[in-house]
């Protein structure tokens, strides 16, 4: 597939040994397009998470290929690894996994920090983007003084701070109400008409309706994989970043 | 029964679920209690080998000495036998003033007591090797022997006449090596001197061919050895001795100056026991406070099945007393072994050395106090949590400090991590300025201990001969230093570890994050460091201060670049240790440690 930002090829994890061998990943092939928001839906420990962290480089596969943005990441050091995970790809976890010894923006500043960004330009996109999802009044806040769904947008900020090829999203919705859930939905909708590479793991139908293809596992494989109909506006580049 | 049955299966379980805490409390506990014991036994077993050696040597009662020699001395000194509180005796005999070498180079100040081949009734010195006096040879005192490095069959010279040393005594009616002299020549004070014995006839021979000082003595053995201190005050001012300006040394005079090499010791011991602890108490309730949640969990599940105070108290406590006890045990057994060495740093003395009743009191007190100092807050807090919150308890939240946010904003990412992670836990952060501090005052107390000059027991105080009470500082202030040093590297490890477990969500998101190893491992060693720097630059006053409350009027302080040293070497080991556990815990996999803090 021309323009595949993610691509996998024969990818194994297995866990344990002997008679307690799980094979949460099995002989997976996958390629995410650039642009594509792909919706990974499955039952529990049907390896979609163990997936989606092969796939940003937290986990090593057992055996197999994973490519991002054209680089071979399973054979790489731990080092660059890290590098990888800091420019091309953004996470949103289930559990939010703030850092809680720091404020909103300051989590959302630390991938930037950390990718070499200055203080001043990580804060400047920190608070533009906690703009964007509704939350510049709690920049100063600790993660616990924080609602669940306004921690996951946090997490969704701090995702997008570095202008990531791809984000991996992990059950974003898994521990939200509805009226976070929807909250959400409408950011990630206007992700993906922004044109960002969106992989999303879970349960919820409203968030896999929302995507343009739909994989669905179960016993470590894909046993279907569906191009959904919707068709949406492309291009929107700037929506993240506007010219200053 | 039932209670005391499931405390003890709870212990057993939580000893095999966290062996490295138990085996740590284990360790810190036996070097304190066995320091402690050692340091209170000293005075003690000192006192014991002086009276087992009074014992096997027929010690006498009192020495009467004078400074001069004659029949005219010799007769007065005679007729103190005469009294009727003097119920044996000894003498008088010769004590002649020479100077000895060995093996051709080692040169030594020397008193000869010429003794009868066949000793008296009082003062019978224990002949440990060989035989005792004959004529043409000598025995050396066995303390006096040890420090030259003779033995039975070497040849020594005393006043230019080589003599083959036939034996190696033990006595009681002098102090211990190297003190041999109770007076000077013609009466006066006295250098550090050994002792040997050659018969009479030799003794007279030996001063009348260099024309040596020569001064007389006598051993009485009293009808009331405990009335030996007081026998000076009833000789009246007109008896016939009195002329000759006697020197009266009681049994107890000798045994309380045998405990003159141990002045330092003692201190040393105590201090550095009460140190160890200390530094067992920061590096037990750091692991303790690390399983608060666990405790808590464990506490609630407790109350839930029904279990009472004392027997969640019981369950939480026994493990670390149990543990604290042991290591109690072995500290005593470890200390019986070394008292020996430690108590009587010359041979002069025989006889075996056991911890004293107050010694294994003080210790065992000391275990129980570490156990309970380490483990009461977290058995307290879970004991004091609501049932219901208690089964549900995790790791505690940092609070919001926005001055510190504030302040600590624009520090690079891995040290403002790392500062904040200390901020986290703040009474840890003391507990780890405190460790540096400690380490870094044993450090500059055995540097100021190194700095002192000291007068060796060899002729004109060369150092040919070493001063033994130095040398014995400086073996124990160098040992414990390095008890010191060794428990201290375990706390940082701990301290490391037990951070690096807590903080390992964080260090997860920011790997996810795309945080390199070296990023996290600085992290890690920033939030230990920076609470060790204050205890670096304190430890350095401290420990000069520790040393000049038992130092004398002349002490050297050592030079400044030592100290400077010392705080720096301690601060850059500290990087180095908190390094190695940082690293590791980087290593973990970033999926797995999500998933955890996650469940």
């Amino acid at each position: 597939m021309p323009g595949a930002v993610i691509r996998a090829r024969g990818l194994v994890k297995h866990f344990g040994r002997g008679q307690s061998l799980v094979r949460a990943v099995d002989e997976i092939d996958l390629e995410v397009a650039e642009g594509e928001t792909l919706a990974v839906m499955g039952p529990s420990g049907c390896g979609k998470s163990t997936l989606l962290h092969l796939l940003g480089g937290l986990e090593r596969p057992t055996a197999g290929e994973v490519w991002v943005a054209g680089r071979r990441i399973d054979t790489l050091s731990e080092r660059a690894l890290a590098g990888v995970r800091r420019r091309s790809v953004g996470f949103v976890f289930q559990s939010f996994h703030l850092v809680e010894e720091l404020s909103a923006a300051e989590n959302v500043e630390l991938p930037a920090l950390l990718a070499g960004c200055s203080p001043r330009e990580a804060r400047r996109r920190a608070m533009l983007l906690l703009e964007r999802v509704g939350l510049a009044g709690r920049a100063r806040h600790l993660p616990s003084r924080l609602s669940g769904g306004q921690r996951q947008r946090v997490a969704i900020a701090r995702a997008l701070v570095n202008e990531p090829l791809v984000v991996l999203a992990d059950e974003p919705t898994g521990n939200l109400d509805t009226a976070a859930t929807l909250e959400v939905l409408r950011i990630f909708a206007e992700l993906r008409a922004a044109g960002q590479t969106l992989v999303i793991v879970t349960h919820d139908e409203r968030v896999a309706a929302t995507a343009d293809r739909l994989v669905s596992m179960r016993d470590g494989m894909f046993v279907d994989d569906t191009r959904l109909a919707a068709a949406r506006p492309r291009g929107l580049g700037g929506l993240l970043w506007p010219e200053d | 029964m039932g209670s005391l049955l499931l405390a003890v299966r709870l212990a057993l379980a939580n000893v095999r679920r966290h062996p490295a805490q138990a085996a740590m409390l284990l360790l810190s506990v036996t070097v304190a209690t066995a320091t402690m014991a050692l340091g209170l036994s000293l005075h003690g077993v000192s006192d014991a080998l002086y009276a087992h050696t009074r014992a096997a040597t027929a010690g006498p009662d009192v020495v009467v000495l004078s400074g001069e020699s004659g029949p005219e001395v010799s007769a007065a000194l005679a007729s103190l036998t005469d009294r009727p509180d003097v119920v044996a005796h000894h003498g008088p005999y010769r004590i002649v003033y020479a100077e000895l070498t060995a093996r051709g180079a080692v040169a030594s100040p020397v008193v000869v007591h010429g003794f009868a081949e066949r000793p008296g009734p009082v003062n019978r010195p224990l002949v440990t090797d060989g035989r005792w006096v004959r004529p043409g040879g000598t025995v050396l005192e066995r303390g006096f022997a040890d420090a030259l490095g003779v033995g039975v069959g070497d040849r020594v010279t005393i006043a230019g006449r080589s003599y083959p040393v036939v034996g190696i005594a033990v006595t009681a009616a002098t102090s211990i090596y190297p003190w041999g002299a109770q007076i000077g020549p013609y009466g006066g004070p006295s250098d550090y001197t050994g002792l040997a014995w050659m018969t009479a006839a030799d003794a007279r021979a030996l001063a009348r061919s260099r024309d040596l000082p020569v001064t007389t003595a006598i051993d009485l053995r009293l009808r009331d050895p405990a009335a030996a201190d007081t026998f000076r005050h009833t000789v009246p001012d007109d008896h016939p001795v009195r002329v000759f300006r006697p020197t009266f040394r009681s049994w107890q005079f000798t045994a309380q100056h045998d405990k003159v090499i141990l002045r330092n010791a003692q201190p040393i011991l105590v201090i550095g026991g009460w140190m160890l602890g200390f530094l067992a108490v920061t590096g037990v309730a750091t692991l303790a406070a690390g399983r608060v949640a666990e405790q808590t969990r464990r506490a609630g599940l407790l109350k839930a099945v029904g279990a009472g105070p004392g027997l969640i108290a019981a369950a939480l406590l026994t493990e670390y007393l149990a543990a604290a006890l042991a290591g109690d045990a072995l500290g005593l057994a470890l200390a019986r072994l070394a008292l020996p060495v430690v108590a009587a740093p010359t041979a002069s003395r025989i006889g075996d050395a056991e911890p004293t009743a107050g010694a294994v009191v003080a210790a065992t007190v000391l275990a129980v106090a570490v156990a309970v100092l380490a483990a009461l807050g977290p058995t307290l807090h879970a004991m004091r949590t609501a049932t219901v919150t208690a089964l549900a308890a995790s790791a505690r939240r940092p609070r919001h400090r926005p001055l510190l946010n504030a302040l600590t904003a624009p520090l690079p990412t891995p040290l403002l991590l790392g500062l904040r992670l200390a901020a986290r836990r703040p009474g840890r952060a003391v507990l780890q300025a405190c460790t540096t501090a400690t380490t870094v005052v044993a450090i500059t107390v055995l540097l100021t201990v190194h700095a002192q000059r000291e007068r060796g027991y060899g002729l004109d105080g060369s150092v040919a001969l070493p001063n033994l009470r130095g040398l014995h500082d400086r073996r124990l202030m160098l040992a414990i230093t390095v008890l010191l040093v060794a428990l201290a590297i375990v706390n940082i490890l701990t301290f490391t570890w037990t951070t690096a477990m807590e903080a390992r969500a964080t260090m997860a998101i920011a790997r996810a994050l795309g945080a390199t190893p070296g990023q996290v491992t600085t992290a890690l060693s920033a939030a230990q460091l920076l609470p060790g720097l204050p205890g670096a630059v304190l430890g350095v006053p401290l420990g000069f201060l520790v040393y000049l409350l038992f130092a004398t009027g002349n002490s050297v302080p050592p030079r400044p670049s030592w100290m400077a040293g010392a705080a720096l070497g301690t601060l850059l080991a500290t990087a180095a240790l908190t390094a190695l556990p940082a690293r590791l815990a980087a290593r973990r996999s970033v999926a797995r440690e999500l998933a955890a803090e996650a469940a």
